[in-house]
């Protein structure tokens, strides 16, 4: 069930938001011990807000689509009261005395709240195979990983442990587990969302972002919680739209780039086909597919990976007196940053801005692009190395080869589930397109899936 | 390739040599990857970090 059809029982009393806290706390308490994707359940907290928004609408005071919607947040937002771990060691007993600006805006519009999810340790990687406070699994096949950093997000909404999720994605952190998962997953454009109140890791690439089981359902999260904040610096004032698609999304006249070089190289021949299908269809909609060439993506994630490992490091620096609480993979890659000289940060930082300029010529002649989300589907827990036209690649890197330039160049970009591989796991597309513009991805991927672009029902739901 | 261990020791920097052996692959691949693009900006090319002098002060 999706959030808009949830919200449409409530207000026909077909059911109450007590119930509905109830069931998805049930579910929590039967698929949890497998999944590990929450780190912390606040069962009382969310039967106490469930019971208010009853109250509240019974009332006549309807705080709109998300009131008295069961949801939950990645454990790197601040919650007021409840710890906050970033899956993390560091931060095993912080309890933070104020709500992350995402998680406030969620609140005010009615959402009830699960509780945190698991990630990634500090969203430093892309398995959510926390060494700290256990490994999420895929909930399409507990033997695989579900992504990350954003894997609890993934994982409960996948499974219907909650309606939504907040990620964030730093170099596809969001994106990643919603190809893994099967769900739908939305990084927004830089400074659309405000960045307060999360835990960073690196402050020009971090981005906030809801991953969800519909599109339209992306777009109410948008809604709650776009907008201008002061106390973030990066945070636009560009205006504020409503950017849940109509029910009647036309394509007709849309250009979609079709990116002829990078995006479709080295991928999973079961992820092509399935991302060719797609695109055929968006074109039988009445969309115009034009091939594109992209400028050079290998320097971008080059460029990219710098300016991460420099920023992570910074971020981290306080804490790397005691190694012994840092996970290999995550030391590994903040040592990495510490080698870096200042210059390459600074050189990183000024490639960024020419890259920036050279992609954006290519919305003189389409309006979107659409690629696959990553090369592969979910690789096994555990697997460090994947095979991509016979060619033996790091998994992270894999994973993060076709998402990681969008944070660079600070992007919208939505991923949509477009098919299953023939183990059964899900396969994803993800629609890029120009700053500022999430209405018209989001209405691209609304048209895909009222065209029949998706997957059915993960099992576990 | 540049070597790591010895910039790590110029910098001060706590790493132990097996540490330090375990990463050097990816640095020098990034590396490879990266020193070109660096060397191909000219002066006039200004960093993407954000700084205002209007910015409220807290």
């Amino acid at each position: 069930m999706t959030i808009r059809e949830a919200a449409e029982s409530l207000r026909r009393r077909r059911f109450s938001a007590l119930e509905l806290t109830t069931a998805a706390l049930g579910r929590i308490e039967r698929f949890n011990p497998t999944l590990r994707a929450f780190l912390t359940v606040t069962a009382e907290q969310a039967l106490q807000q469930a019971r208010q928004a009853d109250a509240d609408l019974a009332a006549g005071n309807d705080r709109g689509p998300l009131h008295g919607i069961p949801i939950a947040v990645k454990d790197i937002f601040c919650t007021r009261g409840v710890r906050t771990t970033a899956g993390s060691p560091i931060y095993r007993d912080f309890v933070p005395d104020h709500d992350a600006f995402a998680v406030a805006r969620l609140e005010h519009a009615g959402a009830v709240m699960l509780g945190k999810l698991n990630m990634h340790e500090l969203a430093y990687g892309i398995t959510s195979a926390n060494p700290h406070f256990g490994a999420v699994r895929n909930p399409w096949n507990s033997k695989h990983s579900p992504g990350g950093s954003s894997g609890g997000s993934g994982a409960a909404v996948a499974a219907g442990l909650a309606y939504a999720a907040l990620g964030t994605d730093t170099g596809g952190s969001i994106r990643i587990p919603a190809s893994f998962c099967g769900t739908v997953g939305l990084k927004p454009t830089y400074g659309r969302v405000s960045r307060r109140g999360v835990m960073p890791l690196s402050w020009s690439l971090d981005h906030v972002g809801p991953l969800t089981s519909s599109v339209r359902d992306a777009g109410l999260l948008l809604n709650a919680i776009a907008g201008h904040d002061p106390a973030d610096s990066s945070s636009s004032r560009h205006p504020v739209v409503d950017f849940v698609p109509d029910e009647d999304c036309p394509v007709r006249g849309l250009r979609i780039g079709f990116p002829e070089n990078f995006f479709f190289e080295r991928v999973d021949s079961d992820v092509e086909l399935s991302v060719r299908g797609s695109i055929a269809r968006l074109e039988s909609l009445g969309a115009t597919i034009k091939p594109v060439t992209v400028p050079d993506i290998s320097a971008m994630n080059a460029t990219g990976r710098v300016i991460l490992l420099c920023e992570a490091s910074a971020v981290l620096q306080p804490y790397l007196e005691n190694r012994g609480q840092f996970g290999p993979d995550v030391l590994a890659l903040l040592d990495q940053g510490r080698l870096l000289p200042a210059t390459d940060y600074i050189h990183a930082q000024r490639l960024r801005r020419r890259m920036q300029r050279e992609f954006a010529r290519i919305w003189s002649s389409v309006d979107c692009l659409i690629a696959p989300t990553t090369p592969l589907t979910a690789p096994r827990t555990g697997d460090t190395t994947v095979k991509l036209a016979g060619r033996e690649e790091d998994v992270r890197l894999a994973a993060t080869r076709l998402v990681r330039s969008i944070n660079l160049l600070g992007l919208p970009a939505l991923s949509i589930p477009c098919g299953l591989n023939g183990d059964g796991l899900p396969v994803g597309l993800q629609i890029i397109g120009p700053a500022f513009q999430e209405a018209l991805i989001l209405r691209v991927g609304a048209a895909m899936e009222d065209g029949g672009v998706g997957i059915p029902p993960c099992p576990m739901a | 390739m540049k070597d790591w261990a010895s910039t790590a020791k110029a910098a001060g920097l706590d790493i132990p040599a097996q540490d330090i052996s375990r990463i050097v692959p990816t640095l020098n691949s990034l590396d490879e990857a990266f020193r070109p693009l660096a060397e191909s900006l000219t002066p006039e090319m200004e960093p993407a970090a954000v700084f205002r002098a209007d910015e409220e002060q807290a």
